[in-house]
């Protein structure tokens, strides 16, 4: 779960801790590639606007170097929607105090996998 | 036309073409006297009316740029037309290219700044003439969702080539890079099809096929080998441009310059009384850049000591002083001195060549200094402990070759 937001990943480990999954957090970018790096993941929830490197590169390096690890984009923003980039991503959603559609999905791209 | 930005891919190593691309990338190689081989699809590019042109290189690469930046600033960017040069960055990757289509993976942020409605890629080292804009109009009539560009060559060459097969409507039936038995062209057994490495699609099935491609582990992430092969099997409209009309027994040039020996008979081809390249034609001009220099010129017509040049390209500034050159390409700013005598050669810009030196079936690179008296192409055995000997016999002495 990668996001620059204290609070967001807060809520999101809380939550999706309760149904069971394990979450490691990262707070920009750079850190989310050096985890992805080091440790093997199921999926990776990326927020966009983060500092130090975004999320839509990170998405685009995790596509190159780990060919196949599921990404969800999760931001507040519609309008990374239509870019080139964000079609690499698995899902694209977009956040909500109700966690119901993230936990969907993630479910769907575990399963697939 | 059609909204079309361009994609030439520039960044091939050229392996088979050692040395000559010891110091630069394949499309940078000189052609033909005046010409480098990147010329050639960027002068289609311009006759065709395509003005968006990306220029993609990655390998040793200077050379390259530089040809681009002195003799290809000739576009308007205020009309937004423009012949960029786009290195490969790192943006979205660790890695260099790892192929054509991880080229264009890696270069999505200038798909997404241009959002052209169709892209046009294009290999930077063929040698050929040819009009883009049938290709895309049979593009938009098929309805295509990827259109390859093809050429029919005869069945016992096909081997070294990407093979395409296609049913009577010209659509894709199978691809196979390099196979062992080639499937012929409908209704000619002695002739098959091969990808020309010419691609043309929207701008958005590119990017869906390049990310899916991107996706799979096992790619090897090039069009020929991974996308095309994988779109025809999903069923996808891939359909194949014919560049000639096997037909009517039409015949286009067209050469893959990826072997030394190939490379020589390409340039010799231009030699030819007809060439089977015409770079005469006014209609399809090949532009290129070439330095500000004099007139050619022989000097010396006494008996004996005669300058002549007999079934030959000569370029701007060379001097043949009293020497003798007979079926080859001398380029720009070359100085041959009394007696010497060259035949079935490709002479690079800068050469100097020594009095009564003999060179025969050699390709010389820029610069190199041949010293009096010397001899290559005549001993292939002594030519071998100095330079590069072809299998067919070509010797190539490669620059900064000090041939003593």
């Amino acid at each position: 779960m990668v996001d620059d937001d204290a609070t967001q990943r807060l809520v999101c480990q809380k939550e999706l801790e309760a149904e069971g999954w394990e979450v490691t957090l990262a707070s920009d970018g750079l850190e989310a590639l050096e985890q992805i790096r080091k440790k093997k993941f199921d999926l990776v929830i990326l927020d966009i606007r983060m500092p130090q490197m975004d999320g839509l590169e990170v998405l685009g390096r995790t596509l190159s170097a780990s060919p196949g690890l599921p990404v969800i984009l999760y931001t507040a923003f519609d309008c990374y929607r239509d870019n080139f980039l964000s079609w690499a991503a698995d899902a694209y959603v977009l956040k909500s105090p109700d966690l119901g559609e993230l936990k969907n999905k993630i479910k769907t791209l575990l399963e697939k996998e | 036309m059609f909204d079309t930005i361009v994609f030439l891919l520039a960044g091939g190593k050229g392996e088979r073409l050692y040395p000559l691309t010891k110091d630069r990338a394949k499309p940078a190689v000189p052609f033909g006297g005046n010409y480098r081989i990147i010329d050639f699809p960027l002068s289609n590019c311009i006759n065709s009316g395509l003005r968006r042109i990306f220029v993609l290189t990655q390998y040793k690469s200077i050379s390259l740029d530089r040809h681009i930046r002195l003799g290809w600033s000739i576009l308007s960017p205020e009309l937004g037309e423009h012949v960029t040069i786009l290195p490969a960055q790192q943006r979205i990757s660790d890695d260099w290219y790892r192929g054509t289509a991880d080229a264009v993976f890696q270069n999505i942020y200038t798909l997404e700044r241009e959002r052209s409605q169709y892209v046009l890629i294009l290999a930077g080292d063929h040698i050929y003439k040819m009009d883009y804009r049938p290709m895309m109009e049979f593009h938009a009539y098929r309805n295509a969702d990827i259109t390859v560009a093809v050429m029919d060559i005869p069945i016992f060459v096909a081997s070294r080539f990407g093979v395409v097969e296609v049913d009577g409507e010209n659509r894709v039936v199978s691809f196979e890079e390099k196979p062992t038995a080639p499937k012929p062209v409908p209704g000619r057994s002695d002739r098959c099809l091969i990808s020309m490495g010419i691609y043309y699609l929207d701008t958005r099935t590119l990017v869906k096929e390049v990310i899916a491609d991107a996706k799979i582990k096992e790619s090897t992430h090039d069009f020929g080998r991974d996308i095309l092969p994988r779109m025809v099997k999903e069923g996808k409209k891939v359909f194949a441009y014919p560049f000639q009309d096997w037909q009517k027994g039409e015949e286009r040039y067209w050469r893959d310059v990826g072997t030394i020996d190939a490379y020589f008979e390409a340039n010799m081809d231009l030699v030819a009384v007809t060439p089977k390249l015409d770079l005469y034609d006014q209609n399809w001009p090949i532009r290129t850049y070439q330095h500000p220099l004099p007139p050619a010129k022989t000097v010396f017509r006494e008996p004996g000591r005669c300058g002549q040049i007999l079934d030959s390209l000569v370029g701007n500034g060379s001097i043949i002083s009293g020497a003798t050159v007979a079926h080859s390409i001398i380029s720009p700013a070359v100085f041959i001195h009394s007696y010497a005598r060259i035949e079935d050669s490709i002479v690079m810009e800068g050469v100097e060549i020594g009095r009564n030196a003999k060179i025969k079936r050699t390709i010389i690179d820029k610069y190199v200094k041949i010293p009096e008296g010397f001899q290559i192409g005549y001993d292939l055995n002594e030519d071998r402990k100095r330079f590069t000997v072809t299998e067919s016999g070509i010797v190539v002495v490669p620059r900064s070759a000090v041939a003593i």
